[in-house]
């Protein structure tokens, strides 16, 4: 045989086996792969055209993963980024790399950890390193991540239309610091977002340096400064107010909404929880008491013990009603308490309630914690922080935590700048100034009136539109910096993934500006960090501060504060305590951030905007709420349920299960704005309540046309409320995407609760509620049996028949407490981003088609569930519930499908095999908890409002958006049903693990605690707890041995592997509002209250027909809490 | 014609209370032959032709809705949130309900000796078996993924993977088949005389061959006789636990959920007698119209109106005691949740059809307790009408308001149909006219053989001997 030694080409026809290529540029000058690019990737091959071929390879390094070339095309960024506690070199396809970071906000970076399957960034989880938030984050960190692959993301800088490259953004940088570097700034401006970025404030102060003559302002449209700015006054140092909700055992919140918008919120919610949760009925007396006092109904005055509905406009004489009578109950320093009576005469208020409330924090001298929301004017705070101090918290439960010291102009004094027309450039670093600045700045006359604006931003938005340059921004998981937790601690911001498009980071921009010889931000970062440390090995400790996540011992100093008693005085006799005067022709209108698109930068993010709003369960659009009593007063009629005035175009709230609101106007001072109108109860009476965050101009395919903005009614005076405005019902109608219709519990046992008192003397009242009490025992005579013994034996109980055995070698079980869940939703937009949940859109919604895994029940109680039926409650008291699939060990929807395809796997788990699916939907109709969602079209393949058009429609998703999914978790086809699957790939991913660890020792046990649910693992509270039921020492097992544990629906027999614990409330007996059991508690008592013969029925299964004949009957005549 | 006169003489009749005759007029066993082959052999009328366009038209709307489902997905009905089910299980129980009739009369009658149902039970089982095809299409489309639904029949596979036969809607898919089969084996045998009547008939060649082919050499000698008539017996005795099964078991969709509203005891006896109800109505809906235009006065009497009218007086008194039963169970039973769901029923948000099946379904037929109406053609049609809208509205209220409003309250929500839902469901209207159109046009619409064996002639003794 002759052999050729000489390599020769290769003869590409002749080849039948794998080909490789030697080198990428091999097989990308190939003609074939051009082709099957254009194909593939219609999105990334536009991005070839005028780009060199490097730049592009650049660009697609991460789409070229997804084509198939494995790791080949998969890069971890140029700069060193190190995982969590796992080294780079163990990357093992398919095995996920957590790298640390955190989600870069005004006040807050959330400390995060992000899960990375070959560098594609696809989960975020919280950093548990940091402890005051315990590994948890909020929705918008959680939704942060789909940004990142959002198709309609800014992907180049341009100037006008036209696209400009990377080398031209760095010449523009370079011209403009060389143009002002001769005129020390003169003409120079920046509008920045707020930043906790120490890096960023380092380069500030070198562009003040260099740039002394130039403004650079800072503005953010929900803003969180009062506070601060009231230390300053009152202490005489900028100081950040932190509130110890774990040691408080009084809180009285005056609307402030600490639990969800404000910053630190994470903590607090923690802390709260921790201070609420109840092990059994001894501790039920150490749970803390919740005032609150708003004009919202925010979620934390969901979660409170006494809630009073008062206008923000009054909230300030309150406070000064509340500083006089804690005076007078103290006897001391009357004349300050004349100040303030002088200064806060007209509110018409319950004495009592604040006598009590006042009696009750001084019952609990260093316990206590009295908070103001951010947006309540100065004086407030600073009466707050005296009242703190009255009441001996100050250095207790509310620390001062030292500011370090930086400045930055307001958005106001760079009006006025601007308007004096001496401004030539100016550089909008992040933001949206043209939607969201302050309408009595006519932000946008004076920005035009710039020679030269250039904006850098995410997404090419409103202000870009009238921007001359639009500089792209990269996204903060393709970006280095750092930041601040609310506390102080240094976190970094670390890149997943090198940039998906031409963007700039927002370091590197303001170094280039600054004109700073280091420009890399990886560099600049380094720097910093090596500054604020004093080790000596700063590359290691900058390792450990990239691989822990947080910065140790970085957090501010706590600085034991003195009230200045001569400037309170002054506050005092300066400061307008005055109530506003609100009636229905006079409304108050309170603007709060959306809970989903904050101040409106999360717009275009579909899973924020289909998140459901925690209380008015609203998707999709922003609404005026309005309180029954005012819809009354303009005109509802809630026996028809419509406004009088439109009856005739048969409008009304929810008709034929679809919320048709009827638009409203409302206007101050000239100024209009349109939306819906919803009606929410619990709302001050006059107070309207109007998020922001909507009614985008200039937004992406997600965003457009949801919504109406409230900007126009945002002023630099009261960002965030303001009086005098008349509310208008037009003829015209608007129909809503809300995801409840139904608002009453209509007194079933769904959810259950007692008062702290009531559960002290009756633990076991859980098992006194609902049909169980009346129906044959689910377990007989095996009952007393344990959970694990139950689980494991799987006894037939009353049943006529077998029930399978399971034998796996974990039983797994979950535990939702509801005493401490805030409904904040994160979990729910958690379950989205781990399960591949597709949106479906407005439409859909309203169709009733959402397809979350999770959902959270809202009902209002009132007590008086006739009265209920006819018209929404004014005042009610608010119970959520999340609901997903409970996992029921004889589940009804696996009984019935007729096809196999969903099944019990030996561990308990109710499993769900697509593959199998047919879609006849029978499992959901047998499902008594409705968690089940069906596929009704293809959400992924085509793009919302496509779905009807079928294979004519827009295919759905791009290349982009499908590097976001999980690769863990199958990706569902039309026609087939879904369903929670308490994270399967996780529980699977620990097994496995388990199993390689066990090698021969047989022990491939799970050990607690390695398991952590999506939604568990996101929530701030701790309400989840998921785990093995049959391990008598996992925490799930010992929380579910809490005597408030109960199934819901229990009486059918399903045996749900997920349980509730009932939620208490801790009211004052001495409140002149006190109820001795929970509205909804009382509804229900109302409904099918029974005395105590539920127990005789629990001993002998056979003899029920007595009492069930007797059951409807009984009603509150012989409860035994009536009052 | 000549009537054949009595062998028994005038005055010797030993009965005074003489049945009407189930052949009116004397008619001559030739005159039925000439009758019923005539409307096969003759012609085509041209309202024949009008009606066969009109109802393929209409006929289309099925077609291209469930096309556009395939093509999109099952969203394009109105199902939503809790309401999973909507009008397709609304229509395949209805439709099935109204297949009960064809086979009732076949078999149960048959074995009862009821001789009146010679001459309605042709017409009476081709109504049942193009009604079973309507409601096969709606489980069938309903499904998420139609290319699967071989999936629902237990085929070996390599995966070991059957279906569950715990579910009802396994159950459906067993007992429906056999259903469908059995329905059209027991039409067609019975048909096997008449077809070879009109082979015998027939003058075209293909008409020789497409009947000649159907008779299957039937030649009417008496071993032949004897087979049918036992195998007729055979068949009639094996239909009729179907009549009984099939409802009973898509009742066991609903029995078996353990949603309040749905998991009754009472729903099996309650929808056969639904069922039996609503294939009367659609029966009358029917013949009285087939009756007036072929002028079968002679062979479909008042007596068989008179007949069918009691049995659908009795179903619907049945079927008004099972709503008024449910609702005191449901007080009785005292679990809250089924309270409600019957409350819910009748003044909740879908109380207006909970209304309209109560008037349809149990006052409407009490008009038939008045011979006055029963002998009204016209009154009794529209009677017949209600008892179909009724029925259908029966399912709806079943299906839907239960499911719109069960265990908790935050799931509920109200169903609203899509345009694409009515249109199907009115195309299948279409489909059902059509194929019955076709039947009348090619096969023969009587049983004439087995008329003849009734008719006063052919008993001369008049069961006195």
């Amino acid at each position: 045989m002759k052999s050729n030694l000489e390599q020769t080409k290769i003869d590409s026809e002749a080849i039948t086996g794998p080909r490789y290529w030697r080198s990428l540029d091999e097989l990308v000058d190939e003609p074939e792969f051009r082709d099957f690019i254009e194909k593939e990737f219609p999105l990334g091959a536009s991005e070839l055209d005028g780009v060199n071929r490097r730049q592009f390879l650049k660009m697609m390094a991460a789409s070229f993963g997804a084509a198939g070339l494995g790791m080949a095309g998969c890069r971890r960024p140029v700069q060193y980024i190190l995982p969590y506690s796992k080294q780079p070199e163990n990357v093992i396809p398919g095995v996920p790399v957590y790298y640390t970071t955190s989600h870069p906000s005004a006040k807050d970076n959330q400390p995060l950890l992000v899960e990375t399957h070959q560098h594609r960034p696809s989960k975020i989880e919280g950093n548990p390193n940091h402890s005051p938030y315990g590994g948890a984050t909020d929705i918008f960190s959680q939704a942060s991540i789909l940004d990142l692959y959002d198709p309609d993301r800014s992907t180049k800088s341009s100037q006008g239309p036209r696209s400009i490259t990377q080398g031209r953004v760095y010449d523009l940088l370079q011209e403009i610091h060389d143009k002002f570097l001769s005129t020390e700034g003169q003409g120079l401006a920046f509008l920045a977002e707020q930043s906790t970025s120490p890096t960023r404030s380092r380069i500030v102060e070198q562009i003040k340096k260099t740039f002394p003559r130039s403004t650079w302002a800072e503005y953010e449209p929900i803003n969180f400064d009062n506070p601060e700015i009231a230390t300053r006054r009152l202490f005489g140092r900028p100081l950040r107010p932190q509130y110890n909700f774990r040691k408080a055992k009084r809180i009285l919140s005056l609307d402030a909404d600490f639990l969800n918008s404000e910053p630190g919120q994470l903590g607090n919610s923690r802390d709260f929880a921790s201070a609420r949760r109840v092990n059994s009925s001894q501790e039920a007396e150490n749970m803390n008491r919740l005032y609150q006092v708003e004009s919202n109904f925010s979620l934390t005055g969901a979660m409170a013990d006494h809630r009073l509905r008062l206008s923000s406009g009054q909230i300030p004489a309150f406070t000064a009603l509340l500083a006089i009578e804690l005076l007078k109950q103290k006897s001391i320093d009357s004349s300050l308490s004349e100040e303030l009576k002088k200064n806060a005469t007209g509110l018409v208020t319950d004495a009592q309630w604040i006598e009590e409330c006042v009696a009750d924090l001084l019952a609990n001298p260093g316990n206590t914690v009295v908070t103001a929301g951010s947006h309540q004017p100065v004086e407030v705070h600073e009466l707050v922080f005296f009242i703190n101090d009255l009441l001996g918290a100050n250095g207790h439960t509310v620390n001062y935590l030292n500011l370090p010291n930086y400045s930055a102009s307001t958005i106001q004094d760079l009006g006025v700048t601007l308007e004096n027309g001496r401004i030539e450039t100016l550089i909008i670093v992040g933001g949206n100034p043209a939607y969201n600045a302050p309408a009595d700045l006519n932000w946008l006359e004076r920005q035009k009136s710039v020679n030269e604006v250039i904006h850098y931003g995410y997404y090419f938005d409103e202000t870009s539109i009238e921007a001359t340059y639009h500089i792209s921004a990269t996204h903060y998981l393709e970006s280095w910096s750092d930041g601040r937790t609310f506390d102080g601690t240094v976190v970094p911001v670390q890149p997943m993934i090198h940039p998906l498009f031409e963007g700039m980071q927002e370091i590197e921009l303001l170094a280039r500006l600054a004109g700073m010889e280091e420009t890399e931000p990886y560099a600049l970062v380094k720097e910093t960090i090596a500054n604020l440390t004093s080790e000596t090995d700063k590359d290691k400790d900058f390792d450990r501060f990239l691989s822990d996540g947080v910065l140790k011992n970085s957090s501010f100093a706590n600085i034991p504060v003195t009230v200045n008693q001569s400037r309170l005085k002054r506050t005092v006799a300066r400061g307008n305590f005055r109530p506003a005067q609100v009636s229905s022709n006079q409304l108050e209108v309170r603007i709060i951030p959306s809970p989903r698109m904050w101040d409106g930068s999360y717009n275009n993010n579909g899973w924020l905007q289909e998140c459901p709003e925690g209380m008015t369960k609203l998707t999709w659009d922003n609404a005026i709420s309005i309180s029954p009593r005012l819809a009354k007063d303009i005109g509802y009629d809630p026996e028809q349920n419509s406004f009088k005035q439109i009856a005739s175009k048969n409008t009304a709230t929810f008709k034929m299960g679809r919320e048709v609101s009827p638009l409203g106007e409302i206007t101050i001072g000239g100024t209009t704005v349109r939306g819906p109108i919803h009606i929410q109860p619990g709302l001050a009476n006059y107070t309207v309540v109007i998020p922001l965050g909507y009614g985008r101009t200039k937004v992406g395919r997600i965003g457009k046309k949801t919504g109406f903005t409230a900007y126009p009614l945002v002023n630099t005076q009261s960002p965030g409320y303001v009086s005098g405005a008349k509310l208008n019902i037009t003829d015209k109608t608007y129909l809503l995407a809300n995801t409840q219709e139904h608002w009453s519990m209509e007194g079933r046992a769904i959810v259950r609760e007692a008062n702290v008192e009531d559960y002290s003397k009756h633990p076991d009242f859980v098992d006194k509620m609902g049909l169980e009490a009346h129906s044959p025992p689910v377990y007989g005579n095996d009952s007393d049996l344990s959970l694990q013994e139950k689980v494991v034996q799987q006894p037939r109980g009353a049943s006529a028949y077998e029930i399978p055995q399971f034998g796996g070698d974990h039983q797994w079980g979950m535990s939702i407490d509801l005493n401490t869940c805030t409904a904040c939703s994160a979990c729910i937009v958690a379950c989205q981003s781990e399960n591949n949940i597709p949106i479906v859109g407005k439409d859909q919604v309203t169709r009733g088609r959402e397809m979350h895994w999770l959902r959270f029940d809202r009902y209002y109680s009132s007590g008086d569930i006739d009265n209920h039926r006819r018209e929404i409650p004014e005042d009610p008291q608010v119970t959520s519930q999340p609901v997903m699939c409970m996992h029921c060990e004889t589940a009804p929807c696996e009984q019935v499908c007729p096809v196999n395809a969903t099944v019990h796997d030996d561990e308990g788990l109710n499993v769900m095999s697509y593959n199998r699916c047919v879609g006849t939907r029978y499992c959901s109709n047998n499902c008594p908890y409705k968690v089940r969602r069906f596929n009704f079209f293809d959400w992924n393949k085509r793009d919302i409002g496509s779905f009807y058009k079928g294979p004519l429609g827009a295919g759905g998703m791009t290349e982009l958006e499908k590097m976001q999914k999980n690769p863990d978790v199958s990706v569902r086809m039309r026609g087939v049903m879904e369903k929670c699957t308490y994270c399967q790939q996780r529980i699977q991913e620990a097994k496995i693990n388990a199993k390689v660890k066990a090698r021969d020792s047989g022990n491939i046990k799970v050990p607690d605690g390695t398991i952590k649910t999506a939604c568990q693992q996101v929530c701030p509270t701790d309400s989840i707890v998921f785990g093995d039921i049959s391990d008598p020492e996992s925490k799930v097992s010992i929380t579910k041995t809490i005597d408030r544990d109960y199934s819901v629906l229990g009486y059918l027999n399903t045996r749900p592997r997920t349980t509730y614990l009932a939620r208490l409330r801790n009211p004052n007996p001495r409140m002149p509002d006190y109820k001795d059991m929970p509205l909804s508690r009382m509804e229900y008592e109302n409904q099918f209250g029974h005395s105590d013969h539920g127990e005789e029925n629990h001993e002998e299964g056979n003899n029920h027909d007595d009492h069930h004949n007797e059951a409807p009957d009984e009603n509150h005549a012989n409860g035994t809490h009536n009052t | 014609m000549n009537p054949i006169k009595t062998a028994i003489l005038e005055q010797a009749k030993p009965s005074d209370l003489p049945r009407r005759p189930l052949v009116e007029n004397d008619r001559s066993f030739h005159w039925i032959t000439e009758k019923i082959c005539g409307i096969v052999e003759d012609k085509t009328p041209l309202w024949w032709w009008v009606c066969f366009c009109v109802t393929g038209f209409i006929a289309s709307f099925t077609g291209i809705g469930l096309a556009y489902l395939l093509f999109t997905g099952v969203g394009v009905w109105g199902l939503r949130g809790p309401v999973m089910w909507g009008w397709a299980i609304v229509n395949f129980v209805f439709w099935i309900g109204i297949g009960h009739a064809g086979t009732l009369i076949s078999a149960i009658l048959c074995l009862l000796k009821q001789e009146w149902r010679t001459s309605i039970n042709r017409a009476a089982e081709a109504m049942t078996i193009f009604a079973v095809m309507c409601a096969g299409i709606f489980p069938l489309f309903h499904i998420g993924r139609i290319w699967f639904a071989w999936w629902l029949f237990p085929l070996p596979n390599a995966n070991g993977i059957w279906p569950n036969f715990r579910s009802p809607l396994e159950w459906d898919v067993f007992a429906v088949s056999t259903y469908g089969t059995v329905s059209v084996l027991f039409w067609y045998m019975g048909m096997i005389p008449d077809l070879a009547t009109l082979r015998d008939r027939a003058t075209q060649k293909w008409r020789q061959f497409f009947y000649g082919l159907l008779a299957m050499g039937w030649r009417g000698s008496n071993r032949h006789w004897s087979n049918y008539e036992m195998a007729y017996l055979l068949l009639a005795g094996l239909s009729t636990p179907l009549v009984l099964s099939v409802h009973t078991i898509v009742s066991f969709d609903f029995a078996v959920a353990h949603l309040p509203g749905w998991h009754t005891t009472i729903l099996p006896p309650y929808f056969v007698a639904g069922a039996i109800f609503s294939g009367f109505g659609m029966v009358l809906t029917l013949v009285l119209p087939l009756r007036a235009i072929y002028k079968l006065h002679d062979l479909i009497t008042q007596y068989h109106i008179d007949c069918i009218c009691k049995i659908t007086l009795a179903t619907g008194s049945m079927v008004g005691y099972a709503y008024m039963i449910e609702f005191f169970i449901a007080w009785y039973g005292a679990n809250p949740y089924e309270g409600f769901a019957f409350i819910n029923r009748a003044f909740g948000p879908y109380a207006w059809a909970y209304w309209i099946m109560i008037s349809c379904n149990v006052i409407s037929p009490q008009l038939f307790w008045f011979k006055k109406v029963r002998e009204n053609p016209a009154f009794v049609f529209v009677v017949a009408i209600f008892v179909n809208i009724g029925m259908w509205f029966e399912r709806f209220v079943i299906v839907v308001t239960s499911l719109a409003n069960e265990f908790m309250p935050a799931n509920w929500d109200y169903f609203t149909p899509t345009i694409v839902d009515i249109f199907t469901f009115i195309g299948t209207f279409g489909f059902f006219s059509l194929l019955f159109l076709l039947f009348l046009r090619f096969l023969p619409l009587m049983a004439f053989a087995e008329i003849k064996a009734v008719t006063p002639q052919a008993n001369p003794h008049n069961n006195h001997h």
